[in-house]
């Protein structure tokens, strides 16, 4: 298939991935800063600073409504909802003769959506402190949705593992951003507070409660997003499924960079999840992981890409 | 803040309020003018307006029959169909400032240390009835009384691991236990679900207030039942037994199994062999190690309990005497919140803790005592008269509202059957501002249901189930009786009155680690290519845009 259209999908999963992270964090840090502290004085602290952090921003203003209101539906702000929307929406036209018509509309009816405010309940108005989670709502429905359509839709492809493997590194990259800005620094016992907003954050509160039986604290937490392989959004599953994506899409994966790559940090996670004991700190394996997504994601670029990117520099 | 008052227009439905005389409200002093804990909240109402109200109050709706948070009230006399309503949560939220709820707390805290020691007390050495301070008569003849677990003493020793006392608020300011719940008290999923649609309804309340949270009661929970548990293993395994979903709070149920990440089960999937607790799983039978039970002693073990009872697990009883099972509540603790036993709740802190009791009961007159009886008899219109082994509201009878015939009957009953009724002085329940269905605010009676988890400490929620009788004038708060609830908020200690006027949210979280190489370009090589591009074109197309100032970087 075209490098350029490739390029598309790819971006267009990393758009969609990225504002459906958003839009759960948003809603959980929204929640969670209407009350209080819990008794128990976490060690974990992630609230709109946090969120900010995450995608690169000042820590500027202390005021919750702004930071939030910056991050769902302020146009200028690229780690914004609204502009993830947007941007998916543009990747969607340039391709709209690879995707279905149902995932076209889909995903065009939730950027105007979006842009209108007239998503959720009639008459809700964007600037009103419910703002923040009613758009948050609207844009978890939709890009689920949108996801839905795609899987039944779509042909099983070479085009929908470009589409699957951008979503895929988007996840992967967002959680370990997260961890990163929120767990403790140092490996003291007392840092290990709780660590619900990590959860509440990807949505994988009741997967965890499931999956694991200690206490949602800090160390366990970071674990399961981290190595829990059958939770979809943690990092070892993304990468799993990153691999088959990349394996199947690619002319020869035997010898070719970004499979071997993916395959390796695979390996590499398995193998940190049995040789970290319970406990140990885990940022420096967060902080490693992101910077091996980022060679990932170069070498994407430059095996797939080239010449997409030559048709950027042509403008 | 003061100044607001007059400032909004006449169309805020908290202008027109005014507090019920001679009712405490919790939210306006007697002349009208807000509580220092309620201005901002005030302030806030009066911004949301009547159309706000009743736009929140459509949401609310809509959002609880989505969800399938809803109660079904019963038909009444008449036989009527039952009907499925969404959870009447009431939007104006109960204020208790820090320092209120920490004597409320300790209060509670000690009440249930007590009657734990009671329940023990009573299946073991029974010296309160040996000092003559509770009379066996009285204990024996309890409905809920357990003869089959005469001497089994639990794990720990905790008998009472979830309770909830329902207190109320008398005109003059104290709080009152009216009601002890040790044996299945329910409405906690609604106090977890009250907060989070509070959240999503009206955040713009929660402004300039550091309310204390609630959703960590599920892990409190799984906690203490972990921590009584007899497992020699690491880790022990919970269950949540319901009666099955025709069971009108299997919604909690089913709440509380998933927030602690713990199986549902009923009677069909649980099997004792050889005195031990079995589940019955994919991969065979599992041992269950803690079971918390959400139904009555008498449906739990056809073996012991009543014989016809198709709920329970034979043998469960068995299993229990052998302590390779611990059941929160245990079993018999119903013996503690009867109604009888109730007026000697205070005596017991005296007698097993060596304390005043900080919470008082409200007067309370046992029928037993022919000459109480008479002195009841002969002002019952200014009594409330109760059923001893009942919960719910079921049969009770509010003098000052009952009319002739009514208290000729009672005054028959109680004549004929003396122990099964206690009487109570009426209490001015406080009242707090509540939404009527024409979005107007009006004083509404309260009271409050708090819960506690008892495992290897106590441990109360913050707040708890604010309940409102919703027809004027009514002390009737029960859910089933067409009460609703409020969201209780607690506010952290040191947040009175002077935040009100910060007008801004709290700073929650600390100033996050600086991550040098955490820049939001930094994975967007292409993407920048590509928005340069997107933007050279569209500054070929309209020269005259202002160029936007990129953020990537």
């Amino acid at each position: 298939m075209l490098a350029r259209i490739a390029h598309e999908l790819y971006w267009l999963g990393r758009n969609l991935a990225r504002a459906e992270f958003t839009a759960r964090a948003v809603e959980a840090v929204f929640q969670a800063e209407l009350q209080g502290t819990s008794e128990s004085t976490p060690g974990v602290s992630f609230g709109s600073g946090g969120l900010l952090a995450m995608f690169g921003d000042v820590h500027q203003s202390p005021r919750t409504s702004p930071a939030l209101g910056q991050l769902t539906l302020d146009a200028e702000r690229p780690g914004s909802m609204l502009a993830s929307i947007e941007r998916a929406r543009e990747g969607a036209r340039t391709v709209r003769d690879v995707i279905s018509a149902d995932m076209w509309e889909a995903i065009n009816t939730t950027a105007l959506g979006l842009r209108g405010g007239g998503y959720g309940w009639a008459g809700s108005n964007p600037s009103t402190p419910a703002g923040p989670s009613l758009a948050s709502q609207y844009v978890k429905e939709r890009t689920a949705l949108i996801w839905g359509v795609a899987n039944r839709s779509m042909l099983r492809d070479e085009a929908k593992c470009f589409l699957d493997a951008g979503g895929l590194i988007e996840i992967a990259d967002m959680v370990l951003r997260m961890l990163r800005v929120a767990l403790p620094v140092g490996d003291s016992a007392s840092a290990d507070g709780h660590a619900l907003i990590l959860l509440q954050a990807v949505g994988g509160f009741h997967a965890y409660l499931r999956a694991v039986t200690a206490p949602p604290n800090a160390h366990p937490v970071a674990r399961f997003l981290l190595f829990e392989r059958a939770y979809p959004d943690s990092v070892a599953a993304c990468v799993d499924s990153m691999h088959e994506a990349f394996a199947m899409a690619d002319a020869g994966p035997r010898n070719s960079k970004p499979v071997l790559r993916v395959s390796r940090l695979a390996a590499d996670l398995d193998f940190q999840r049995r040789a970290i004991p319970d406990g140990a700190e885990l940022t420096g394996i967060c902080e490693q992981t992101q910077q091996e997504l980022n060679r990932i994601d170069q070498d994407v670029s430059e095996r797939y890409f080239a010449g997409a990117a030559m048709a950027g520099a042509r403008g | 803040m003061g100044s607001g008052v007059q400032t909004a227009g006449t169309d805020a439905p908290i202008d027109g309020y005014r507090p019920q005389a001679p009712f405490l409200d919790e939210l306006f002093e007697h002349d009208g003018t807000p509580r220092a804990t309620a201005r901002a909240l005030v302030e806030g109402l009066r911004r949301l307006g009547a159309d706000g109200l009743s736009e929140a109050g459509r949401r609310r709706d809509a959002i609880f029959m989505q969800q399938g948070i809803t109660f079904e009230t019963s038909g009444g006399a008449d036989g009527a169909k039952s009907k499925e309503r969404p959870f009447p949560l009431d939007l104006v939220p109960r204020v208790l400032s820090g320092e209120e709820w920490r004597a409320i707390k300790r209060g509670l805290a000690q009440r249930i240390r007590a009657l734990n020691h009671f329940v023990d007390d009573v299946y073991h050495a029974r010296e309160i009835v040996r000092e003559g301070l509770v009379p066996w008569r009285l204990v024996a003849s309890c409905s809920h009384f357990a003869r089959a677990v005469h001497g089994i003493r639990p794990p720990g020793g905790v008998y009472t691991h979830v309770a909830g006392c329902d207190l109320v608020r008398h005109s003059d300011g104290t709080w009152k236990v009216i009601e002890d719940n040790v044996r299945i008290p329910s409405g906690i999923s609604y106090v977890l679900e009250n907060r989070a649609a509070m959240a999503r309804l009206v955040p713009e309340l929660f402004a300039s207030y550091r309310v204390r949270p609630v959703d960590h009661y599920p892990q409190l929970l799984l906690h203490a039942l972990r921590a009584v548990a007899p497992s020699a293993e690491s880790e022990a395994t919970v269950v949540v037994w319901t009666p099955g979903p025709a069971n009108p709070a299997y919604f909690e149920h089913a709440f509380l199994a998933r927030q602690m990440g713990v199986e549902l089960v009923e009677a069909s999937d649980l099997v004792v062999r050889d005195d031990v607790l079995y589940m019955r799983t994919t991969r065979g039978l599992e041992r269950a190690h803690a079971v918390y039970r959400r139904l009555d002693d008498d449906f739990v073990d056809p073996l012991e309990f009543r014989g016809d009872s198709l709920l329970g697990v034979p043998g469960l009883v068995r299993a229990y005497r052998a302590g390779s099972v611990a059941i929160a509540n245990a079993f018999g603790t119903g013996v503690a919140d009867d109604k009888a036993i109730y007026c000697f709740v205070p005596e017991m802190i005296r007698f097993y803790l060596g304390e005043e009791p900080i919470l008082e009961n409200v007067r309370t007159y046992l029928l037993s005592d022919p000459e109480v009886l008479e002195h009841v008899l002969a002002r019952l219109d200014q009594l409330v008269v109760k059923p001893t082994g009942e919960s719910g509201g079921r049969g009770v009878m509010i003098g000052p509202h009952a009319d002739e015939r009514e208290l000729a009957r009672m005054r028959e009953v109680l004549s004929a059957q003396p122990d099964g009724w206690i009487a109570q002085d009426v209490v001015r329940l406080s009242t707090v501002p509540t939404v009527g269905p024409d979005a107007v605010l009006r004083p509404r009676h309260v009271d409050l249901r708090p819960f506690a988890v008892f495992g290897e400490r106590i441990d109360i929620v913050p707040g708890g189930l604010t309940r409102v009788a919703l027809e004027e004038g009514s002390l009737i708060v029960n859910s089933s009786r067409g009460g609703g609830s409020k969201d209780t908020w607690v506010l952290e200690e040191g947040d009175e009155s002077d935040r009100a006027g910060a007008g801004g949210f709290p700073v929650a979280d600390t100033q996050p680690p600086a991550l040098p190489d955490l820049r939001y370009g930094a994975w967007t090589g292409q993407q920048q290519q590509q928005q340069q591009q997107h933007q050279q074109q569209q500054r070929q197309q309209q020269p005259q845009a202002a160029p936007r100032p990129c953020h990537a970087r």
